[in-house]
């Protein structure tokens, strides 16, 4: 029994086993640092990286903004009057004279109508204000007014 | 602990304290040095990002019917990148073969050494974008027939860049150039709309940071866009009239032209023409275009004695007061004197027994500086003033000109001006003061401000201008009795400005031209003044001819344009004949 206790004491006692559980011990802390680094130069790199796209797309919307603006224009140079009524001769259309135009009345028609480019401006309405009652009573009014009917109304159903 | 590693530990030890205690001491050696916490705070600026001025693309105009008048379009800006450049002859000599920039520029230019200060150079502005497409081509065909080269001078158009920015553009060219006026590339708008307008449309631009850290990258804020403009012209009419003006003037021989459109029961300027006109793509060409003082638009800027379109003011006065009726009668006998000054009619004769209408048929200046001794010199001129006349119209244009009306209490005014006054000599308009003076009889006597911006549109939301009452110089029934007047007038002499089918009323203006040595007999200025149709008029003309050569008389040069030109709104504007339009009233 003496042996046995004395063996077991001899291997806690070991150097190379504090040196293991040093060891151990350390390298623990290094693989939790480890992980916690990696943890954090993912999110880094990835924040990194949306952030890198961002800056990509706001440049992809200027551009496509001067295209957008760039491409409008080009439109209104080949819709514009002169290039028109060039199409038009050279369809064989001519322009009509006075004494050859035909009048007809058609119902309900309002006639020729103003392009609207945006909405109207809408009037400010000016609501008068909804706020709920728990927003503007007090302690005192919400027990006078909630709490104390609702706890008559209980004790009337008891008796 | 083993006392031979001791002295290991305290020298480590001794290390790494002496090392902090010197980071310690360079971190207040730097933040009490001031050229050192500059220098730092400086490389920081430069590295941490950059501050951008983002500007709204210049708001787009539009004429009434929302055809683009004046937008925008993409050019570029072509530069190299000092540190990537990697064979500047070959860049020097692409941009010479395309661009036909000079050789030697570009390839100083595209020489330079990189440095802190210079890493940037310019090498051309407001490229097109075909220019662009062929560079591309260029770039992308060096690249192929030299991909597999490993030389180190091997053509290369590394470094080439081009920067995409707005530059102001004018799809229909020089149509209603003289009232849209253009915008500089330094983004100012000069004359007409661009000028008036030019803080609405160039927008509120704003200075944002932008970080190169995409760690720290924000939202770009919205940069509202600037506001657009809708304006009254009709883009057809316009185009139309302009055509018509440039054959008037070639046709005779005059040495400029205005032709004004407008709708007298709003105001609206259907459409302005004058000459010349300007390519506003090419704005740079002003100084051809404009030689001398030519004004940029003749219908604001250029006041002239108008002649005797005039007329129809001193009668509408004198109706309207009732200093003479339709039925009142005057003796012509060629000559009448006021404020010591013999007033003659144009043909120097005289015409005998005239009522009001004859007096404005044969457009006799004996007859109407009579009407203006009746009528007295206070009146007259309160009504003058009321028409408009030496004031401002307040149209939305640049450059706009008041002309002049001597008053009495004027150093320079005498009594004799009244009388010529009265048949528009001595009195300097512009042709949109007088057309708006004198749409007023086409509108029951009510006078619409000049109305040349229909809507604003800004922040998403249009904000229409409704038409604007400038003033009642004159009665309905005066309107009415004058506009008959003025119709029959053109029927009983047959007038050039008759047009079949309609009923118009107007009148003729063949004014002298002041010099500083009396009135030139060789050269006038032919007018014409009209409406229609007379018992619903829906567009008012005014035409004004200087220096007619074909003739001197606005009822031969002028009279026809005006029939040319309202055959073609009749046709513009959907109007029907008047039996026909009287027919579908009537049902």
């Amino acid at each position: 029994m003496d042996s046995v206790r004395s063996l077991t004491q001899a291997y806690s006692q070991a150097p190379w086993r504090k040196q293991l559980k040093f060891i151990v011990l350390f390298l623990l802390i290094v693989v939790f640092a480890a992980l916690i680094a990696g943890i954090y130069l993912d999110v880094t790199a990835r924040a990194a990286t949306i952030g890198r796209e961002i800056q990509l797309m706001q440049r992809d919307i200027e551009a496509l903004k001067l295209v957008n603006a760039d491409l409008e224009t080009r439109l209104a140079f080949l819709l514009s009057s002169g290039q028109m009524a060039e199409r038009a001769r050279k369809l064989g259309f001519e322009p009509i004279e006075r004494d050859q135009m035909v009048f007809v009345v058609v119902e309900g028609y309002p006639g020729r109508q103003q392009p609207v480019l945006a909405p109207a401006p809408v009037p400010v309405k000016v609501v008068a204000a909804a706020l709920p009652a728990n927003f503007t009573e007090s302690l005192l009014d919400w027990v006078q007014q909630d709490v104390i009917p609702q706890v008559k109304q209980m004790l009337e159903v008891r008796r | 602990m083993n006392t031979d590693h001791f002295w290991r530990y305290t020298l480590l030890g001794t290390f790494f304290t002496v090392l902090a205690f010197a980071i310690v001491a360079q971190m207040v050696r730097i933040q009490l040095d001031p050229t050192q916490a500059a220098h730092f705070r400086e490389q920081k600026e430069r590295y941490d990002g950059e501050w951008r001025t983002i500007y709204p693309a210049r708001g787009e105009v539009y004429d009434r019917w929302g055809h683009l008048l004046a937008g925008n379009t993409s050019v570029y800006q072509i530069g190299v990148e000092l540190g990537e450049v990697s064979n500047p002859h070959t860049i020097a000599l692409t941009l010479n073969v395309v661009l036909g920039l000079d050789y030697a520029t570009v390839f100083k230019a595209a020489s330079q050494d990189a440095s802190p200060t210079a890493v940037y150079a310019v090498l051309d502005d407001y490229v097109p974008q075909e220019k662009i497409d062929r560079l591309e081509q260029f770039r992308q065909d060096i690249e192929k027939t030299y991909q597999s080269s490993r030389k180190e001078d091997k053509p290369s158009l590394n470094g080439l860049v081009y920067i995409p920015h707005l530059q102001r553009s004018y799809p229909e060219n020089d149509l209603a150039s003289n009232l849209l006026g253009f915008v500089s590339r330094e983004g100012e708008g000069y004359f007409g709309i661009e000028a008036k307008f030019n803080q609405v449309l160039a927008g509120v631009p704003q200075r944002i940071w932008a970080p190169r850290d995409p760690n720290r990258v924000e939202e770009v804020p919205t940069v509202p866009p600037a506001a657009s403009l809708v304006l009254t012209i009709d883009r057809e009419i316009q185009s139309h009239i302009e055509d018509i003006l440039d054959d008037a003037v070639e046709d005779n021989g005059a040495d400029s032209g205005t032709i004004l459109v407008l709708d007298p029961k709003t105001g609206d300027i259907l459409a302005m023409a004058t000459t010349p006109r300007l390519n506003l793509n090419e704005y740079w060409r002003y100084g051809e275009v404009f030689k001398g003082a030519t004004p940029f638009n003749r219908a604001v800027s250029q006041a002239y004695e108008p002649g005797s379109v005039f007329k129809v003011l001193t009668m509408a006065s004198a109706l309207d007061k009732g200093a003479v009726t339709p039925e009142t009668t005057f003796l012509d006998t060629g000559v009448f004197e006021i404020g010591g000054t013999f007033i003659y009619n144009w043909n120097s004769g005289a015409w005998g027994p005239q009522d009001m209408q004859g007096c404005m048929q044969h457009s006799l200046n004996v007859c109407l500086a009579w009407i203006a001794s009746q009528l007295g010199t206070k009146d007259f001129y309160t009504y003058m003033r009321a028409f408009g006349i030496g004031h401002l119209t307040g149209i939305d244009l640049g450059g706009e000109n008041p002309g002049r009306l001597k008053v009495p209490g004027d150093e320079d005014w005498y009594d004799a001006d009244l009388g010529t006054n009265s048949f528009g000599q001595g009195v300097a308009v512009t042709p949109l003061q007088l057309a708006v003076a004198a749409s007023a009889i086409a509108n029951d006597g009510k006078m619409m401000a000049p109305r040349i911006v229909r809507s604003l549109v800004d922040k998403g939301q249009q904000f229409d201008t409704e038409p604007r009452v400038m003033g009642v110089p004159i009665s309905v029934k005066t309107a009415d009795t004058l506009s008959e007047m003025l119709a029959r007038s053109l029927e009983e002499e047959a007038s050039d400005a008759l047009v079949e089918g309609y009923r118009v009323a107007g009148k003729t203006g063949t004014a002298e031209i002041p010099t500083p040595y009396g009135y030139s007999t060789s050269a006038t200025n032919a007018s014409f003044l009209g409406w229609g149709p007379v018992d619903d008029p829906q567009f008012f003309v005014y035409i004004w001819l200087e220096k007619p050569t074909s003739s001197m008389w606005g009822s031969i040069v002028a009279a026809p344009v005006f029939k040319t030109v309202v055959e073609e709104l009749v046709v513009l504007m959907n109007i029907p004949p008047d039996n026909v339009r009287q027919q579908i009233s009537s049902r």
